[in-house]
This record gives structure tokens, sequence and C-alpha cells, in this order.
């Protein structure tokens, strides 16, 4: 007569032995996590170098000297604060330049409205480019005295944010 | 059974070392970018570029911003001193500016966007192909210059009446004038931070009609009304400099030399802290020429102030500066 | 039916509650592996070129109107409502600034100037003296 204990031993045994190596096998497979690569580097060392330009753009080179950066906005200079801007911008110790592109924008109040007003263009390497970093700095506006009126932030004493997006491309 | 399955599945969760795929250089790099260019070092006063071969070890931090409130405006000086690989070797590189358990490899170079490229230093390795890496945009603050020459003729020329042999030229620094929080910190002068440069050119004007050269007696530095002893001499270039004529020879506060074109007294901060100054304090640097009969007549208190006419302060220089880490 | 064999249900009843807990204690720990800031979002985040900017701008316009009561004077309130405006429209963030009188510390007249800035995230208060 054949005894059925032992055969449910016997399978319990082999179950057992089964769903071990089955939960060893598990913990070998996965025995490695990776955090996630830093995504936002290229994007902190743009802001840091935004911010620096800026700042210095807008420090006279000697007490009550020419302020390089009100002077682009008061003027209205595009063109020249674009050259100013990318000229420190892509400026390295050594090797060939960087490629670095920007566009800028100042923001002005108007009575209750904020406004925009687009200084410096994108150019073509506007699409298809790497996501862009925004750096602001305020900029001290006088009473204008010209005759001419200053376009198009009006005549009186005010502070504006002077907004470049840049990019790398 | 289900529940150890889960667990045991976890169970990596639990043992494995948290491994990031790589170690995030470009931070230490950013920090490294911060303390250079934001921070003015530690110790502050007195300046950490001050400090010799035997007291190195007191500087902790080595920064090389002109003061906390002026970031990214660096100071000649503490440029100069950085870049000095014969004074910091790679560990110093590391435990005053990178910091870290690891032992970084770096290369941090500076470079002058002026015509001239005047600053141009690199410390360090060679990049290999991947590192990290920042870059600041900086401006750089010299020290200023008092020059007098032939334009002054007529303020600082005594008559000729006077009949004593010795005529004295004095400098004066008034740190109640000098020393002023009004002014920005890039631009201000502070004779405990930074050298200061007396030149006084055109010395062929301040003579007198048949002189060749006077006798420079001595230089010698007083306090209100009691003079300071000065225990240095032509050997000790880190305190102070004094050229004559355009010699490349140095001389000792006590030259007894003829001057004839020119005399340059630089005098820099380790000698300057010597004489306990405070932010009311009145520096007087007195030239003494002894001739018999007297050959210059030159006479009067010059002010090492923050008129342009007394004291020229160059221009801030743009510069960039990088920063490797792997 | 017979008496029920009550022998060791307590330890049975203990491994279940042990498997739950080492079940819920191994969850946990394995997603916070997940969880994290790196340091450049940490960088990112945190305003300092703003602040400074900010203190940057309100020196100037210390420096222009010093502690005139902008009620009073029209071109004062307005430089001031820019700075408050735009920075809520433009920068996220809530800004306010209060110069008082005159004070004459270590051999010089200051004014006091205290600060307020509120991005949301990072909150900074401060009281400086402006010479």
């Amino acid at each position: 007569m054949v005894n059925d204990s032992g055969q449910l031993y016997t399978m319990e045994g082999i179950a057992a032995g089964l769903v071990m190596l089955l939960t060893a096998y598990l913990i070998l497979s996965t025995t490695s996590i990776y955090t996630q690569g830093d995504t936002h580097i290229p994007d902190m060392q743009l802001e840091q170098l935004g911010s620096d330009v800026l700042a210095m753009m807008d420090t006279p080179d000697r007490e009550g000297g020419k302020n390089q950066l009100v002077e682009f906005i008061n003027e209205n200079n595009g063109g020249g604060f674009k050259d100013k801007f990318l000229e420190y911008c892509n400026a390295k110790t050594s090797g060939d330049l960087d490629t670095l592109h920007m566009s800028a924008s100042v923001t002005y109040r108007k009575e209750d409205r904020i406004e925009e007003h687009q200084l410096v263009g994108p150019d073509e390497t506007w699409t298809g480019r790497e996501s862009a970093v925004r750096v602001t700095r305020w900029v001290q506006l006088d009473q204008h005295q010209q005759l001419s009126p200053r376009q198009p932030y009006g005549q009186r004493a005010q502070a504006v944010l002077v907004e470049v997006l840049l990019w790398r491309a | 059974m289900v529940a150890l399955i889960a667990v045991a599945s976890m169970v990596p969760g639990l043992l494995a070392g948290l491994q990031s795929s790589g170690i995030d250089y470009d931070a230490v790099a950013y920090r490294t970018g911060v303390i250079l260019v934001e921070d003015p070092g530690w110790p502050v006063d007195p300046p950490w570029e001050t400090y010799d071969e035997n007291h190195k070890d007191e500087i902790e931090r080595i920064g090389l911003a002109v003061s906390r409130d002026a970031p990214n405006i660096l100071l000649s000086t503490k440029i100069e001193k950085f870049f000095n690989t014969s004074f910091f070797d790679p560990e110093d590189y590391r435990s005053k500016a990178i910091f870290g358990d690891i032992p970084y490899s770096y290369n941090i170079t500076l470079r002058s966007l002026d015509a001239e490229g005047t600053y141009n230093y690199a410390t360090g390795d060679d990049t290999p192909p991947g590192y990290g890496y920042i870059r600041r945009v900086v401006k750089i603050k010299e020290p200023s210059v008092a020059v007098i020459d032939g334009s002054f003729k007529d303020q600082y020329t005594t008559d000729t009446e006077d009949t004593s042999t010795s005529r004295n030229f004095t400098v004066r620094f008034d740190f109640n004038r000098l020393i002023t929080q009004s002014i920005d910190p890039a631009y201000r002068i502070d004779p405990r931070a930074e050298p200061v440069n007396i030149t006084i050119t055109d010395f062929g004007e301040f003579l007198n009609g048949t002189a060749s050269y006077a006798t420079l007696e001595s230089v010698t530095f007083r306090r209100g009304s009691s003079s300071i002893p000065f225990p240095y001499d032509e050997s000790d270039t880190d305190y102070y400099t004094l050229r004559i004529d355009n010699n490349p020879v140095l001389y000792s506060p006590e030259p007894g030399v003829g001057v004839s074109s020119s005399i340059s007294l630089v005098l820099k901060p380790p000698a300057t802290s010597l004489f306990n100054l405070g932010p009311t304090s009145i520096l007087d640097v007195e030239f003494k020429f002894e001739d018999e009969p007297p050959a210059t007549n030159i006479t009067g208190i010059h002010y090492y102030d923050y008129n342009p006419t007394n004291v020229t302060r160059p221009d801030l220089k743009p510069a960039v500066l990088e920063v490797a880490i792997w | 039916m017979a008496c029920m064999n009550e022998e060791g249900q307590w330890i049975v009843l203990m491994g279940l509650l042990v498997a739950v807990g080492l079940f819920f204690l191994a969850l946990i720990i394995n997603q916070s592996a997940l969880v994290g800031q790196t340091t450049a979002e940490g960088v990112l985040e945190f305003p300092k070129n703003d602040i400074r900017d900010l203190r940057e701008a309100i020196f100037d316009y210390v420096d222009k109107y010093g502690n005139v009561d902008a009620a009073g004077n029209p071109s004062a309130k307005a430089v001031r409502d820019d700075i408050i405006a735009i920075s809520l429209d433009r920068k996220n963030a809530v800004v306010d600034f209060k110069v008082k009188d005159r004070i004459y510390i270590s051999g010089q007249w200051a004014y006091p100037v205290e600060i307020h800035y509120n991005n949301g995230v990072t909150e900074y208060d401060e009281t400086v003296y402006r010479y």
C-alpha cells in the first residue's frame, strides 16, 4: 500500500525548492539601481554664465563711468547689445569660441499694464535648438531729458527688467 | 509565500549601494567656481595673499573676489598669488579651493579679454575627453597709482628763500577719506588690502636750475607726528619696492642716491599691516632730499585719495575663468 | 467539529504580521532610491542671482530717492511700483522693501533698508545699511 503522506512531503519540498530558486534568480537579476543622469547640468551652467555676463555689462569699468547695459537699453540698441553680450558669452580661455545664441526682450510697466518690448529677435537657430535658459537683470532708467521720445518706455524714470534667452546651437 | 516573493524582489533595494551613473563633477566645478569668483577667501584681514610660506597653513580658503559685497570683481594681487605654482602645490589647491574627499584632478584657467591679453594664467593638468565644467565671466581690479608729474610743478615747489639744506615731500594716506562705505568695493582704494604705488616722474622739472640731480636721503613713514620704524630693506620685495631713475636695481628706504628723472615706490599690504592702521588713521610717506646747496625745491603734501588728478585708478578689465574637474 | 487545533496559531499570526511589516518597509526603502534632487536642480532652484540683482535694484532706488515718502513723490512711487509689479508678473516673486530714516553708524550716515522677497519656494528677509 502506497503511503500518501510521503508523496505530499516530497511535493512540498519540490515546490519550496522551486520557489527559492525563483526568488534567488529575481534577487540576482535586479541588484543595481541607477539614478537618472542629471539632465539639468547644461541649464545650470548657462544660467550662471548668462547672469554673470549681464552683471558685468551692468558694471562700469570706472567709478561714474559708462554703464553699457543702461546705455543699450536707453538707446534701444538691440544690435549693439547682442554683439557685446555674445562677445562676453562665447569667450573661452583657449581654443575656439563657444556657440551660444541669444534673444532679448525688455519688460516695462505702463500705468496698470505690464508690456514687453523685443530688443533682440531670435536668429535662424531658434527652431530645433536645445532648451533655452532665461536670465534677467534690473535696469534703472532715468528721466529722459531729450526732446525725442524714448520708445517705447516713455519719459519717466522707471525700473525695467531685461530678459535674455540663451541657448546653445 | 507571495509576501516572501515580493519582499525578496525588493531586497536589492535595501542592499544595493545607491550608484549614480557617474560622479557629479559639474557640481564640484560649480562650487569651485563660486569659491574663486564670489568669495574673497579666508582669512580676509590681513588678506590671505599676504601670507608667506611659514603661514600658508593658516589659509583656509583661496578666493579671488575683492570683497564679499562685490562678486565677480577679482583682485589682481589675489590672482597672481593663486596662480603662483611655486607657492601652492596641487594638494593646496585641492584642500583650499576644490574641497571634497576624493582627490579630483583639476584645470583652472583665466584669460583677460582686453587686446593685450594681460592676464593669461593656467594651473592643473590637461583635460581628458570628459570632465565637469563651469565658465564664469569676471572683471579684474588692479591697484591704483599716484602719478606726480611735471604738471604738479607749481603746486609742489617752495619759494627759493628757504636756506635749509633738506627738502621734504609728503604723500598722505588719509584713511578717513579712503575707507568710506559709500564707494563700491570695486572702485575703493584700501592700502591694507592692495598695493599702492607712488610714482614721481619728470623729476627734472622739480630740480633747481643748475643741479642735475637731487639726493634722495630717505623715505620715512609717519603716523600722525610719530615716525614708524621700517625694518625692511631692498631684499624684502614682498613688502615694498623702491626704484630710482628707471634703474633695474632696488633700493633700501635710505638710498642716499641722486635722482634725476623718476622715483617709484610700491607699498604692499604686508608692510601696511605693520603700521596698525585703522579707518581713521593718517599715514604719511615722506621723501627727504638732502643736498648742499639744495638741488630741488620740492615740498608740499600730495593726498592719495579719490580725486582723479591725484590718483589714477585703472579701468576694470573683463576676463573669463574656466574650471574643469575630473 | 472536534476541538480545533489551537497550537501554533500565535506563531502563525506573528509570522503573518512580520511578513506584512517587511513587505511594507521594503516597499518604502525600494522606492526611496528614486526620490531626490540632483545638485544642478538645487542650484537652479535657489534664486541667488535674482536676490542679488534685486538688492542692487533697491540700492539704486535708495541712492536716488533716499527714504522720501513714496506717497508724496510720484516719481519714487512709480519706480517702486515698477519693481513690485514686474517682480510679481515676470519673476513670480512677491517683493517689498522699506527705507527708514538715516542713522549714524561708525562715522557715516546710512539708510536702513528692509528687503522682503518670496518666490514661493525661497523666502528672503534682510535689513541692510546703505551708505
